[in-house]
């Protein structure tokens, strides 16, 4: 750059380049006539050319056609016959009109050298400003987090973004003019050929790679193709970004083996449901049938012996009897407990009012001529199974109405709390018999009663059907009560969104 | 009692068949009572194969069917009569100590006409067998083509 400049003009003024007009002119003119002095002949001419040829190049067309006037009138007034005139003689008419057309020519080239540069000049500015541009645009592409390269139809890389440097660990010095193959042994996910004709028919390819970077790790990435034509349209380079997309493959790759473990997982708890109900009904259906035979023979028997058996034997064969109608009761029950717990719920909005007063009819039927105080308060709507909560209450409400026989006037209550923010809490209060707080663990276990048989019948099975039920609603269950003071259990369920 | 219609007990215990028996006998109800001890026994009488090659054509008032069966299960034998039109219309009686709702809805969707879950006390076994008997085999009007006793 600093040469081009070293080697052009200053552009002078226009006074300036008038004056140099007239100082050539004088100094050419003045020596001129100093070597004719000295008798040095046929120097004027040549003397009065340069001077012409420095105006061109110096001062410009006009400058020049002035000096080539001021040259011609002093080379005539001067040199041409008769002296110290300007009129001229015939014979030196071709002389004079050589030396004008000389001086023109000179001053033309001049011109047409002036005109040259300048374009020239113009067309560096321009270059310049190119330049300039473009090297602009190429560090904006390195301010980007993408990975760009550009690479020619031999594969071989001509830009190499910061990005690139970052994710594949050249950088742009050792990259550029290296085959990208070579470089990156890329591993595509389908044959080249078709890449190349998806390219080349709709100049864009995209696709998943793996590429490797200079440390030798692997890394899938997202890359995208845009093929670059020339202005014959022939493919000329093509442009790739690249995202890395490792870590999204890795996790993709983590949930489809956690969706694996968990399909596992699924049709392992599914086949251990199946064999809970293969067992299930074996229980359902073996265990009853020794039982059955059990109390039928021994009915039999008593039926059939009745006049040889004393009474202590006829009440052996009583107890039999009513253990195994006992044990019937047992699977019975064990069997509806786990039925619970392996029935799908089907949950809808069911209004808990309603559930209650069908609890109610059922378990008034058992009532009948006992002298109980229902009170029964307002009742929320929540989302829930209707026939599995029914089966809850009528436990809670049946526990109440057994647990209060001992009543003159029974009291039961059951009614709702909002003791908490997103939860309701139903209770069933009673005025029966009450419990210990210190067994209120044990109540919602399975056969775990706190009563003998002889005074409130029942397997111990409701507490704990109960519990599950609401379990299995998301909620949990409690109870509070006092030895002869009654008893109040408590359950939870989530309240119904927008109520 | 005016007509008494046969009785055909699918049963593979044979406590069970003998509990039944003794019921059905309480109630003169024993005497027409065929036993097949598991389903394929069951189709051979209806179908008169096998060592009931020599029986009449006429169909049983009512079937008595347990649905754990060996060879050939009851619901096999169910759904096998229910699709054949000689046999669809004989009464179908489940009797069974299966409390499990999958097998009760399965039977009715094969086209049971009853579905009795034995009881364990046996006042209860006796009395369900009474009326299944006395009602099955005495006081329903079979389909036409049904053994009848005079």
């Amino acid at each position: 750059m600093a040469q081009w400049k070293s080697q052009m003009p200053k552009p002078l003024s226009a006074i300036q380049r008038y004056c140099l007009a007239v100082l050539c002119v004088s100094v050419a003119l003045a020596l001129a006539l100093l070597m004719q002095r000295f008798h040095f002949r046929g120097m004027e001419v040549p003397l009065f050319l340069f001077a012409a040829a420095i105006n061109s190049w110096y001062g410009g067309a006009g400058a020049a056609a002035f000096a080539l006037v001021l040259s011609c009138l002093s080379f005539d007034y001067y040199f041409v016959p008769p002296l110290h005139s300007l009129s001229m003689t015939r014979s030196d008419l071709p002389y004079f009109i050589a030396f004008a057309s000389f001086a023109l020519l000179v001053s033309w080239f001049a011109a047409v050298r002036r005109r040259v540069e300048r374009e020239l000049l113009q067309s560096r500015d321009e270059l310049n400003r190119e330049v300039a541009e473009r090297t602009q645009q190429a560090s904006l592409l390195n301010l980007t987090h993408d990975t760009i390269f550009v690479r020619d139809m031999s594969d071989i890389i001509t830009y190499w973004n910061r990005g690139a440097q970052e994710l594949y660990g050249w950088p742009a010095e050792e990259a550029i003019g290296k085959q990208a193959q070579d470089l990156l042994h890329t591993v595509f996910p389908v044959a080249m050929d078709d890449i190349r004709a998806e390219l080349l028919r709709s100049g864009r390819w995209e696709g998943e790679v793996q590429k490797t970077r200079s440390d030798g790790t692997q890394v899938v990435v997202a890359s995208r193709w845009s093929l670059r034509r020339d202005e014959q349209e022939r493919p000329a380079a093509i442009l790739e970004t690249n995202n890395d997309i490792t870590e999204r493959k890795r996790r993709e790759q983590e949930i489809r083996t956690l969706n694996e473990e968990l399909g596992k997982r699924t049709a392992e708890l599914e086949a251990i449901n199946k064999e809970l109900e293969a067992f299930a009904y074996s229980v359902s259906h073996d265990l009853r049938a020794p039982l059955r035979h059990m109390s039928g023979f021994t009915e039999l028997l008593q039926k059939n012996a009745v006049a040889v058996l004393n009474e202590k034997s006829q009440r052996y064969l009583g107890i039999i009897l009513e253990s195994a109608k006992r044990m019937g009761n047992l699977i019975d029950d064990l069997l509806s407990f786990s039925r619970i717990g392996r029935a799908e719920t089907h949950k809808k909005v069911v209004s808990l009012e309603q559930l209650v007063q069908e609890a109610l009819n059922e378990v008034r039927q058992e009532t009948a001529g006992r002298n109980i105080v229902w009170k029964v308060g307002a009742l929320p709507t929540l989302y829930g199974d209707g026939s599995m909560l029914r089966l809850a209450l009528v436990n809670l409400i049946s526990n109440a109405a057994k647990f209060t026989r001992t009543r003159q006037k029974a009291e039961i209550e059951i009614g709702c709390t909002d003791q908490k923010p997103d939860q309701v809490v139903i209770f069933i209060r009673d005025n029966g018999v009450g419990f210990n707080m210190k067994y209120a663990n044990k109540l919602f276990g399975v056969f775990q009663r706190l009563h003998p048989p002889e005074a409130f019948e029942g397997t111990g099975i409701g507490l704990a059907t109960v519990q599950r039920i609401v379990h299995r609603h998301g909620g949990t269950v409690w109870a509070e009560g006092l030895v002869d003071e009654g008893a109040t259990f408590y359950f939870s369920l989530s309240k119904l969104e927008g109520v | 009692m005016s007509t008494l219609g046969r009785i055909l007990l699918v049963e593979d215990d044979p406590k069970d068949v003998e509990l039944t028996l003794t019921a059905l006998e309480e109630y003169n109800l024993a005497n027409e009572v065929v036993v097949a001890a598991d389903g394929e026994e069951a189709l051979d009488y209806l179908y008169g194969r096998g060592k009931f090659k020599a029986r009449s054509n006429d169909n049983p008032a009512v079937m008595l069917l347990d649905l754990k069966l060996p060879k050939v299960d009851g619901l096999e034998v169910l759904k096998q009569i229910k699709s054949d039109e000689k046999f669809k219309m004989i009464p179908v009686v489940v009797l069974t100590s299966s409390h499990e709702e999958k097998d009760m809805v399965a039977s009715y969707r094969l086209g049971v006409n009853a579905y009795v879950v034995k009881p364990v006390d046996f006042h209860e076994f006796v009395n369900a067998i009474r009326e299944l008997g006395v009602f099955w085999a005495i006081i329903n009007e079979p389909p036409p083509g049904s053994v009848k006793k005079t």
